[in-house]
């Protein structure tokens, strides 16, 4: 008996040291692999200077976003002489703020930040400036108040993006008095927030004669997004309804959905959304998603590595003074009019 | 101090004492699964070791929710709701503009979600994982309420980033309030005779009513400390991050169960230590620190994490017995079926 311990307890120790190790050595395979992690060190192609980079971001290969935003990171990265060091959150603001707290510690020559929330990040970026560190925003930009602190940012304007499907849905409905349900993303994000508000307020000043009558998270998920929608069509009466917004093309995807397992033609519906994603274009081309927007993770992923190579070079310094130092992405509306245009082809 | 509620004959030998003793311990695979996490961090990623402030915020930020759960745990009761209590907390000291007021209401806060999940268990009789599931759920909508669905900011921003400075080298005060947690708990179960009860209560609760025990009670402390930690931590994440989060705590619960079971506590009760959850959490946040170094991805975290875990409850020697019981019963059926005659 105290033998079989003895053998179990050596066994698991080489067990959890041979985990370790194959688990390190996972981490410095190159980015083909799905371990996510990246070390483009032997790929550089600069042939100069080689830097070191953290990409703390709240989402990596375990969202259709990520898959898709990480190739084209790691493809610069490597094109730049960067080694990239990446890591997920889970949309978790604790988790991500202790991230930032090692890749502080790691003294890398620059942080590439996606916030996972907004709200929480000072203290982060406190820590980078005191360290000496540049730190680049991705995807989804910091506070007003917080800009200051970074060197730049890259991605989408995530308040813009829900106006313009506002716009879309004020178009279609040309001032007729209409009711619509609102699926938003996950309560607290701050992308969620922004497209949200950026929606609402369009809808308030250009066409106040649409109502929302009732709005809850999807949690950019289609099953949960369905759930919602399912929900609220009972809760304000089917026959109240006549239009849908949700926040991305996963979600609305699940609202159209909830509209069919009614027995409701979606096309009978004023419907919009946000992303063009291979879920959400194929829907604009047969009718039952009425407009989108368009959203490239790949310019998104490049970008962010354009960005903090900017800002690690000196091309923009501290603050947001310097040309260049916000990259907005293109972010055209999609209709059924130019939805198979090879410019606006989807990528996630 | 780890304690089981053994009987046996007493020994008196230095030897036959320091047998006694080890075998009474319930750390050793923390120990052991410590060592194996440090020898393999110290070759692959040292830096863990001299940034003495990261990954001591590591440890303290998976450690002390866990330590509050730990005094549950060795009753044989569980409380799902750390993780929604933490929210709320969280979320109350950043709604209160008196930042001492706030942190005064967040802490009640946290007693008196105790308090309602040792009512459910203790007098009414739900089973405790169905009590605190409830009340995980409960207290995530009340999060997302009085927080109106967004994160909400502390109004001394500047105060919340002062808090998370080093005090003295790399202490911060998040290290230092989980340093005198575990010293206030770890003496409350092992030197106070109300917390060193607990193990009774874990270990064989109508032995425990039947020795006069004042169960319930018990039981009511436990949730109580649980609750009271979990919002501790609530309020100093909310002070360090400057902001609450009402979706907080989302990968707090599954570490601090992670922590508990790594440091040889046993779910059912009656066994554990204070001192096994500091090891596990230490082991856990080292691991996770020096995995995010190397860049390890979450997925492949989470196979390191479930490694762990399932090494520490397969090397249990309650399961490990179990095990070579099973294997030793097959064996015989086997030689029986096997004998000339045996059969019908």
């Amino acid at each position: 008996m105290r033998k079989s311990r003895i053998g179990l307890a050596t066994a698991g120790l080489l067990a959890v040291a041979g985990l370790a190790l194959a688990g390190c050595a996972t981490a410095d395979e190159p980015a083909a692999t799905d371990s996510g992690s990246t070390d483009s060190s032997d790929s550089a192609t600069t042939g100069g200077e080689t830097y070191e980079v953290y990409a703390l971001l709240p989402q990596g290969n375990d969202q259709p976003y990520g898959t898709t935003y990480l190739p084209p990171m790691e493809a610069k990265a490597a094109e730049l002489g960067i080694n990239l060091t990446i890591t997920n959150s889970e949309y978790d603001g604790d988790k991500q703020a202790s991230e930032c707290e090692v890749a502080v510690a790691a003294q890398p020559d620059g942080i590439i930040l996606w916030p996972a929330l907004a709200d929480t990040i000072r203290p982060c970026l406190e820590a980078a400036n005191a360290a000496g560190i540049p730190v680049w925003i991705t995807n989804a930009d910091v506070n007003p108040e917080d800009a200051p602190l970074t060197y730049g940012y890259s991605g989408t304007d995530s308040y813009g993006q829900g106006a313009a499907s506002a716009e879309m849905m004020c178009e279609l409905v040309d001032g007729a008095e209409v009711g619509i349900i609102q699926i938003n993303g996950l309560t607290g994000n701050s992308v969620a927030t922004l497209r949200g508000n950026g929606f609402k307020e369009t809808i308030a000043a250009n066409c106040p004669n649409v109502t929302i009558l009732a709005e809850q998270p999807g949690n950019w998920n289609k099953d949960e997004s369905q759930i919602a929608a399912s929900e609220m069509l009972t809760a304000v009466g089917v026959e109240n309804v006549q239009g849908m917004y949700a926040a991305d093309d996963s979600m609305i995807a699940g609202g159209i959905d909830a509209l069919k397992a009614r027995d409701l033609d979606p096309a009978d519906f004023f419907i919009t959304s946000i992303g063009n994603t291979f879920l959400g274009n194929p829907l604009v081309i047969s009718g039952e998603l009425d407009g989108t927007v368009f959203q490239s993770s790949s310019w998104d992923g490049e970008n962010a590595v354009v960005g903090i190579y900017r800002a690690m070079t000196g091309d923009t310094s501290l603050g947001r003074d310097d040309d260049g130092s916000v990259l907005y992405m293109p972010n055209p509306k999609v209709t059924i009019d130019n939805a198979t245009d090879p410019a606006v082809a989807p990528e996630w | 101090m780890s304690q089981t509620m053994q009987i046996g004959e007493r020994e008196t030998s230095l030897l036959g004492r320091l047998r006694l003793t080890i075998a009474r311990r319930t750390e050793g695979r923390g120990i052991v699964l410590l060592v194996a996490v440090l020898a393999v961090v110290a070759f692959t990623e040292p830096l863990v070791f001299t940034s003495y402030q990261v990954s001591l915020g590591r440890i303290a930020l998976i450690g002390l929710v866990a330590l509050g759960l730990t005094a549950v745990i060795l009753m044989g009761e569980l409380d799902l709701s750390v993780a929604s209590t933490l929210a709320v907390s969280g979320v109350v000291v950043a709604l209160i503009p008196d930042i001492r007021l706030g942190i005064l209401a967040a802490l009640v806060v946290g007693i008196l979600i105790g308090v309602v999940n040792a009512f459910f268990v203790a007098i009414v009789g739900i089973n405790s994982f169905i009590a605190t599931l409830g009340m995980l759920f409960a207290l995530r909508g009340l999060a997302f309420v009085l927080s109106d669905e967004a994160p909400v900011k502390i109004t001394d921003v500047d105060a919340g980033i002062a808090f998370g400075q080093p005090l003295i080298g790399p202490i911060t005060p998040r290290v230092l309030i989980f340093i005198l947690a575990f010293i206030a708990i770890q003496v409350f179960v092992s030197r106070v005779k109300a917390g060193r009860e607990f193990f009774a209560v874990g270990g064989n609760r109508q032995a425990a009513y039947d020795a006069g025990i004042p169960v319930k009670r018990r039981i009511f402390t436990g949730f109580m400390i649980s609750g009271f930690v979990a919002a501790l931590a609530g309020v100093i994440n909310t002070l360090e991050r400057t902001a609450a989060d009402p979706t907080a705590g989302s990968t707090v619960l599954l570490a601090s169960f992670a922590a508990a079971i790594i440091g040889g506590n046993y779910l059912k009760g009656g066994r554990g230590s204070i001192v096994g959850t500091l090891i596990g959490a230490t082991a856990l946040g080292v691991l996770q620190v020096a995995l995010t170094l190397s860049g390890v991805q979450v997925p492949v975290q989470q196979i390191f994490i479930g490694a762990i875990l399932l090494l520490a409850v397969t090397t249990d020697p309650a399961n490990l017995r179990a095990v070579l019981g099973s294997v030793r019963s097959l064996r015989l059926g086997r030689s029986k079926a096997q004998t000339p005659g045996s059969g019908s």
